[in-house]
């Protein structure tokens, strides 16, 4: 199977540069990156991929078992590193992605050397010691959000969306084109990420690391944050001054410069 | 594909169906029917016309056996008419050939009762 | 188009002006109130989500003061929990990248408690660099509308959940009926000594049971026997005469193999047993095979079955005629033709169903038939029963369509190179 194609990887960036792989979370796709990814492309291989079952990847290939659980997310992040080749990884893991980078880092410990992590939390839902910040009944009524937005997904806007325009018109009719998902596709993903339980992974992080959160974040409240910091030894806390759950959408300038500064540390 | 169509001819020695179309599955349980709904009295002789049937299977066989067993209930006759090269072969092969007294082709006038 | 100030074109004539003044009259809406009092709400928040405007019909809607919302409250805290993070991951993100989103249903919380279903849309007003300053959105009230989609979405999620159930229903079902058409026909045909023995069974739907059967079996320590026969009809009435038959034949064997005795206690049991109404037979060959010397005799007797057919050594390839057997089961006694043969090293006894037979080809749809059948078989001489039901097997398939009925093909030859003739050379 051709691994470049099914997740729709995109490279950019000097051929002998170090490595960046961008890895988007749930909701959207690698256009996530589209303020940052330019930037870094001029002293980085930037490699941006999307899952399979979001984005443009290869509908065809996704699999409700495999992508029930991370480690199926973990699996193509893994694939796309063998397929490429990479070495010296820096990976950079959105949201539920920072714990797919735990995952993956630990299947190929000789090609991801470090791991980036924006607004992580290794588990959304409260248990007794610990405040993830969710209760099951709140995961529900996303997914009954996510159910009442599917009334404006089509399937035959799906090619479109998917990237395989034999009926380009209909992309005109399309309004929130961006980052949309069959429903299918999309409740299993959200079941993946807000009802998992990395917390025992994350112990196993044994590459330098950076932790990345935004000052007011629903989705990843900042004592989640301070979790994974001490959770993982040696680790870097970085609070940026920025709303909402994507700073590489709303403060792109200061995601970028905790970016370089991190990285550029390792080197 | 002709479906089947069956005519009932009333005669002094008994009915005259004249079958023609295709018989198989489809359209067996249909000849059942009619043959079955058919009036016999004692010392009458039913007759299946097959000059017109184009197509027959083993399902069209059941029926004539079906037709048969009526017959017979009714202290009739039973005889088939004008039965077509690949019919007599199933026939034989089946050893109906000694079950059903079989005729040749008489040309008999069509019937007007309709029916199917 | 509702004009909120003086008209910037002059009136054309007295009627369109006294039109005019009326609807000026009407409309005197100030921009203000047309603002507070719209039929949706209204919202401007920074770009950190802090509410810096929001008109009356929101706020009526909420159940709050401007003065508790404005400067105070974020949109999300508008928004439940699940909301929330809907936002987060799909709503702003969109924003963001497109500078607006519309139609996105979601619920917003009342003061009081309770949710008030919307449909917002919203675009980023921009400064003249390009970058974003404010987010601009209205609130349209869609209880009715999403009471409704909730509907509809209730009804595919049943729908979803009767076509899961009735996929699993039909898996079990066609796992049923494979399990009930095995136990018609032997696991595996048992070795016979100085024989070899293959089969094979065409299923013609998954979802049907067929009513073909055969059987292989020993009958004392020299003789075996061997039968296979068509019950008239498909499925579940088929497949119990079907059963009937296997076992009556195999008990009569037992009991006394002679093929015509076998096939007439047959018909006694199936006439017995189907008189009445909806008239049920079969057709069918029964044999024995009994070794005598370097060849095997076999005795077999047909009941309206197509004839078998032989495949010699000297590679011709001829039908074993049985005429005058009747149908087994139609009359209360009926005829049985017997007839034997010898096969000796390299001759092989070919048993099959009419499916093949009767089997539609070309453009026409012509019957496949008993010379086709002859002239395929003579291709075949020189080969083993299972390269012989291999071929066969290749034949069946490649009618496709044309062949729309089950099919049963039993081979028993005699092999050329047997053990007690010392070709069987190690490898």
């Amino acid at each position: 199977m051709d691994i470049v194609s099914r997740n729709n990887v995109t490279v950019t960036g000097p051929q002998d540069a170090p490595v960046l792989l961008l890895a988007h979370g749930f909701g959207c796709d690698q256009n996530m990156w589209r303020l940052v990814a330019p930037a870094l492309a001029e002293n980085y291989r930037v490699i941006q991929f999307d899952y399979v079952g979001s984005g443009r990847s290869d509908l065809s290939a996704w699999d409700a078992t495999r992508y029930a659980t991370l480690d199926g997310y973990a699996q193509d992040v893994v694939e796309i590193c063998e397929a490429l080749d990479l070495r010296e990884v820096s990976f950079v893991g959105h949201s539920v992605s920072s714990m797919v980078g735990v995952l993956a880092a630990a299947a190929t410990p000789d090609r991801i050397t470090s791991l980036i992590m924006i607004g992580p939390s290794p588990c959304y839902v409260d248990s007794p010691g610990y405040r993830g910040g969710f209760s099951a009944e709140d995961i529900d009524e996303l997914l009954e959000s996510l159910d009442s937005n599917y009334l404006g997904w089509s399937a035959t806007m799906a090619p479109v969306i998917m990237g395989n325009p034999d009926r380009p018109e209909l992309g005109e009719e399309l309004t929130n084109s961006f980052c949309a998902t069959d429903p299918a596709i999309a409740r299993v993903f959200a079941r993946a990420t807000f009802l998992s339980d990395s917390r025992d992974d994350l112990k196993t992080v044994n590459v330098p690391t950076l932790v990345l959160e935004c000052s007011q974040d629903v989705i990843a409240p900042r004592e989640v944050g301070a979790y994974v910091h001490d959770v993982i030894p040696g680790s870097r806390l970085v609070t940026l001054d920025a709303t909402g759950h994507c700073p590489q959408l709303s403060a792109p300038e200061a995601t970028l410069a905790a970016l370089t500064e991190f990285i550029g540390n390792q080197s | 594909m002709s479906p089947l169509t069956t005519i009932v001819q009333d005669t002094d020695t008994g009915p005259v169906l004249h079958i023609a179309g295709e018989l198989d599955y489809s359209t067996a349980a249909e000849l059942r029917e009619t043959v079955t709904g058919l009036a016999l009295r004692p010392g009458q002789r039913l007759v299946l016309d097959l000059a017109h049937l184009g197509f027959c299977d083993s399902s069209g066989i059941t029926a004539f056996i079906v037709a048969r067993n009526h017959a017979t209930a009714a202290q009739a006759e039973i005889a088939l008419v004008a039965v077509p090269g690949p019919v007599l072969r199933i026939l034989r092969v089946t050893g109906l050939d000694q079950v059903f007294s079989l005729e040749p082709g008489t040309d008999a006038q069509n019937g007007r009762t309709a029916s199917g | 188009m509702c004009r909120t100030g003086p008209s910037p074109d002059p009136p054309e004539g007295g009627e369109t002006t006294s039109t005019d003044a009326a609807f000026t009259a009407l409309l005197e809406d100030s921009a203000d109130e047309l603002y507070e009092s719209a039929p949706c709400g209204y919202l401007s928040t920074l770009m950190d989500g802090t509410i810096a405007k929001i008109n009356t019909t929101l706020l009526t809607w909420l159940g709050r003061s401007r003065e508790e919302v404005v400067g105070r409250m974020r949109f999300t805290d508008l928004l439940t929990v699940g909301g929330k993070i809907y936002h987060d991951t799909h709503f702003a993100p969109l924003l963001s990248m497109q500078g607006s989103v519309s139609g996105i249903a979601l619920d917003i919380k009342k003061a009081e408690g309770g949710r008030l279903p919307v449909l917002l849309s919203s675009v980023t007003k921009n400064d003249s660099t390009g970058r974003p300053q404010l987010i601009r959105t209205t609130v349209f009230d869609a209880s009715d509308r999403r009471a409704y989609e909730r509907e509809l979405l209730r009804e595919r999620q049943v729908a979803e959940a009767a076509r899961t159930q009735a996929e699993e229903d039909r898996e079990r079902l066609q796992e049923a009926l494979a399990v009930l058409q095995q136990s018609l026909l032997p696991a595996a045909l048992p070795p016979v000594p100085g024989m070899e023995a293959a089969s094979h069974y065409h299923t013609a739907s998954p979802d049907r049971l067929g009513g073909d059967f055969y059987d292989l079996f020993p009958l004392d320590g020299k003789r075996w026997a061997f039968f296979l026969g068509d019950v008239c009809g498909k499925g579940p009435q088929a497949a119990a005469v079907t059963s009937l038959t296997r076992y009556t034949l195999r008990a009569a064997a037992l009991h006394d193999p002679d093929p015509v005795a076998a096939l007439t206690t047959l018909n006694t049991v199936l006439h017995e047993r189907y008189a009445a109404g909806d008239p049920r037979y079969c057709t069918a060959i029964f044999g024995v095979l009994e070794q005598a010397g370097d060849t095997v005799k076999v005795e077999l007797a047909s009941g309206g079955h197509p004839p078998a057919l032989v495949m010699r050594q000297d590679g011709s390839a001829e039908y074993l005629p049985t005429p005058g057997g009747l149908l087994v089961g139609i009359l209360p006694s009926a005829p049985f033709t017997a007839t034997t043969t010898e096969l000796a090293a390299g001759d092989t006894l070919l048993l099959y169903t009419d499916g093949l037979t009767e089997a539609r080809i070309g453009e026409e749809r012509e019957l496949f038939g008993d010379v086709a059948l002859r002239d395929f078989a003579a291709d075949l001489t020189h080969t083993a029963p299972h390269e012989v039901i291999e071929a066969m097997t290749g034949l069946l398939n490649s009618f496709g369509d044309g062949l729309d009925d089950d099919t049963a093909l039993l081979a028993l030859g005699v092999p050329t190179d047997r053990p007690d003739t010392g070709s069987d050379s190690p490898t």
